[in-house]
């Protein structure tokens, strides 16, 4: 069972996240203020923690700077109001490794924890496999039990980040930052039009569906059952 | 304005303790001391050239009765004491053992060596008035026959002189002082008023009386034009407040519209719902519209952010080209299931000065602007073009366009046209793209009727070397 450490002062807003995580199996420990959160994060050694920014007398941000000096690599998302594009960026540059702006959906928190327990290992294949698919990262050409599936380069980006991801819930948000790595929401929903693009060519009529939409949420690539 | 110590009972009035006041304090010293040295210069050349003069006088008058034979001696010193109705002349005669033989002086002066120039001495006048110490300038001789010939001439007129010197300062510098201390009263006095009233005029300011201005008098002095450059700033912060309460009706209005519907479906659903299922759909309609409005948040305050970031902060070389191809390959497959026929061009290479992903941000906000306001088997062009010496991002469309009456609201906060009303939008795309052209100095043009066609150009660096060999006025005319 992974442990989320979770270092927020609003009482109301960490006892939905926690009543969510708990829900999901998760063990949460919780901490109302940067000091006893840093103390928590030393001594209870989670595999994850959610760091609010803007605390009681502290910048979340000291947290993971005073961590990372001692070399304690724990994976954090930023929790934060601030969502300027220069927040976010000194954000990730202080060593945190996902960054979340206020309000979010509890979905695409618990995607993003999720992601985080599982980053994809450093995986030196030059063929992914999922299931019936194939995907040769040096040919750049993609198999689904044999039968070739014509990719265009966007398209075959978008699946390969989604093999190396296989069995997460993915959002939209995550996609469009990480595939095509833009930082603007925009207005259309692209990203459901580019994952249609791809499911049609991954999953055909006949096939037991790989790629799953999770309503609200986002989508998961998965092996056919 | 230092407080005055707690120790001290009497406190000055407050016109004392300006800056004004000090400074006239000072002046006036300043004014006192320059009289002071004047009329201290003029007594000093008067007096020396006086004394000389009386000297001169001395030395001659000495000389000649000196020479005169012995018997001519004592009448010419009667004579010289008996012209003399100012009683200013003294002569005296002395044998050689210092005994009084003729003239009006009691005795041989002290310290007065024969034969030397005059000097200042004190001798005892003598005659039919009586006896008197005076101060004299004079002069001994010592004669052939050993007696001492004494020459001099009463130089209490130089006491006079520094008495009439006095006077005219009693006269002259104290009213100067006191009128100068008295005008500087008034000016400490008038500027304190002044103050006072600007005080008033600012606390009804800070009270919200954004209208209130600061009086001027039309002197053209430092306060007037102080006043003037205040109100300058005063007409500016008017105007922009009043363009934020402006911007916030608007923000008001686009957000109420969201989180009353989400408030009359929730209701609705509380009352009406029967199932779990009928429940479930409100609820996630109420939370599509709570993202509305969130999304209309975030659009704001990235407007904000962009509207506020400094200029260049973080710019660097941007290939626009690319970044147009981009935008193409990002919209294709939503143009394409619109059945929009999607043309993306570039002609040229330019490297432009800017924030790659705001640019990306700006054209991307205009295509998708262009696919979602052409009808579907509609046709949208993104191009790249050389104009001259500048480089031009074009987007047309074959939507309805926009009206000339509308052409400049469009770029507004949260305006959309009534063409639009139907189509999904936060109608913050094109105030976003404004403000991040505006950012780059790039130009923004927007035309009118139909089939819309946005325009940003923006000066060019270098053409970057290509495969295909550029436009052969491109590479020659340009720069």
């Amino acid at each position: 069972m992974a442990k989320v450490l979770l270092i927020e002062d609003d009482g109301e807003t960490a006892t939905e996240i926690m009543a969510e995580l708990v829900g999901r199996g998760f063990e949460v420990d919780w901490a109302a203020t940067g000091i006893d959160g840093l103390d928590k994060a030393r001594r209870g050694e989670p595999d994850v923690m959610i760091v609010d920014r803007l605390l009681p007398g502290m910048d979340g941000l000291t947290i993971i700077e005073a961590l990372r000096k001692d070399d304690v690599r724990t994976p954090v998302l930023i929790l934060s109001a601030l969502g300027a594009v220069h927040d976010r960026v000194r954000g990730l540059r202080t060593g945190s490794n996902d960054y979340l702006t206020k309000p979010f959906a509890i979905i695409e928190l618990v995607a993003r924890i999720e992601a985080l327990l599982r980053q994809p290992a450093d995986n030196r294949d030059t063929t992914l496999r999922v299931g019936p698919l194939e995907l040769d990262l040096l040919s750049r050409t993609a198999k689904r039990a044999g039968r070739p599936v014509e990719l265009l380069p966007r398209e075959f980006r978008l699946l390969e980040y989604m093999m190396r991801r296989k069995d997460q819930l993915l959002t939209r948000a995550m996609l469009f930052e990480e595939v095509w790595n833009y930082k603007f929401v925009p207005q259309t929903n692209l990203v459901d039009v580019h994952m249609g693009r791809l499911r049609h060519k991954v999953d055909k009529p006949n096939e037991s569906p790989m790629i799953y939409n999770v309503r609200g949420a986002g989508f998961i690539l998965r092996a056919p059952a | 304005m230092s407080v005055a110590p707690a120790s001290s009972s009497v406190r000055l009035p407050e016109f004392i303790r300006t800056t004004t006041f000090r400074w006239t304090l000072v002046a006036s010293g300043a004014l006192a001391f320059c009289i002071l040295l004047m009329f201290g210069f003029v007594y000093w050349q008067t007096a020396a050239y006086m004394t000389a003069r009386v000297d001169g006088i001395l030395a001659g008058e000495s000389v000649m009765i000196a020479g005169a034979a012995p018997e001519r001696r004592l009448k010419a010193i009667d004579e010289r004491l008996s012209q003399d109705p100012r009683r200013i002349r003294l002569a005296g005669l002395f044998g050689a053992d210092g005994g009084r033989i003729a003239g009006n002086l009691e005795s041989l002066p002290d310290r007065l060596p024969t034969d030397t120039p005059p000097r200042r001495v004190s001798v005892v006048r003598i005659d039919g008035e009586g006896r008197e110490e005076q101060t004299a300038r004079a002069v001994a001789r010592r004669l052939q026959n050993g007696e001492i010939l004494v020459i001099g001439r009463n130089v209490d007129e130089l006491s006079e002189l520094a008495r009439i010197v006095e006077r005219a300062l009693e006269f002259g510098l104290i009213p100067a002082l006191g009128l100068s201390l008295v005008a500087g009263a008034l000016l400490s006095l008038r500027a304190q008023n002044r103050v006072e009233t600007v005080n008033n005029k600012v606390q009804r300011i800070i009270a919200g009386d954004l209208r209130e201005r600061l009086p001027t008098q039309g002197l053209n002095d430092p306060f007037d034009k102080l006043a003037v450059i205040v109100n300058g700033m005063l007409d500016e912060i008017e105007a922009l407040i009043r363009s934020i309460a402006g911007a916030g009706d608007d923000i008001a209005h686009d957000l109420r519209t969201p989180l009353t519907r989400v408030r009359i479906g929730l209701e609705r659903g509380r009352e009406s719902a029967q199932t779990l299922p009928d429940l479930q759909s409100v609820v996630d309609q109420a939370i599509g519209r709570l993202d509305q409005s969130l999304a209309i948040i975030t659009a704001l305050l990235r407007i904000a952010e962009i509207e506020h970031s400094r200029r260049l902060d973080g710019f660097s070389d941007v290939a626009l080209a690319d970044v147009v191809r981009e935008v193409g390959d990002l919209y294709e497959p939503i143009a394409e299931d619109k059945r929009i026929a999607f043309k993306v061009t570039a002609d040229v290479e330019p490297i432009v000065r800017g924030d790659r992903d705001l640019l990306f941000e700006a054209v991307a906000n205009l295509v998708d602007n262009a696919v979602k306001f052409s009808p579907e088997d509609g046709c949208v062009e993104l191009a790249l073009t050389r104009r001259g010496n500048e480089c031009v991002v074009r987007i047309r469309d074959s939507g309805p366009g926009i009206s000339a009456s509308e052409r400049d609201l469009v770029a507004r906060r949260f305006y959309r046209s009534d063409n639009s009303r139907h189509t999904n939008g936060l109608g913050l795309g094109l105030s976003l793209v404004s403000a991040i052209a505006k950012l780059h100095g790039f130009r923004l043009t927007i035309s009118s009727g139909p089939h819309c066609v946005v325009e940003i150009a923006c000066p060019s660096l270098v053409n970057r070397p290509t495969a295909e060999p550029a436009p052969v006025y491109g590479a020659g005319v340009a720069r």
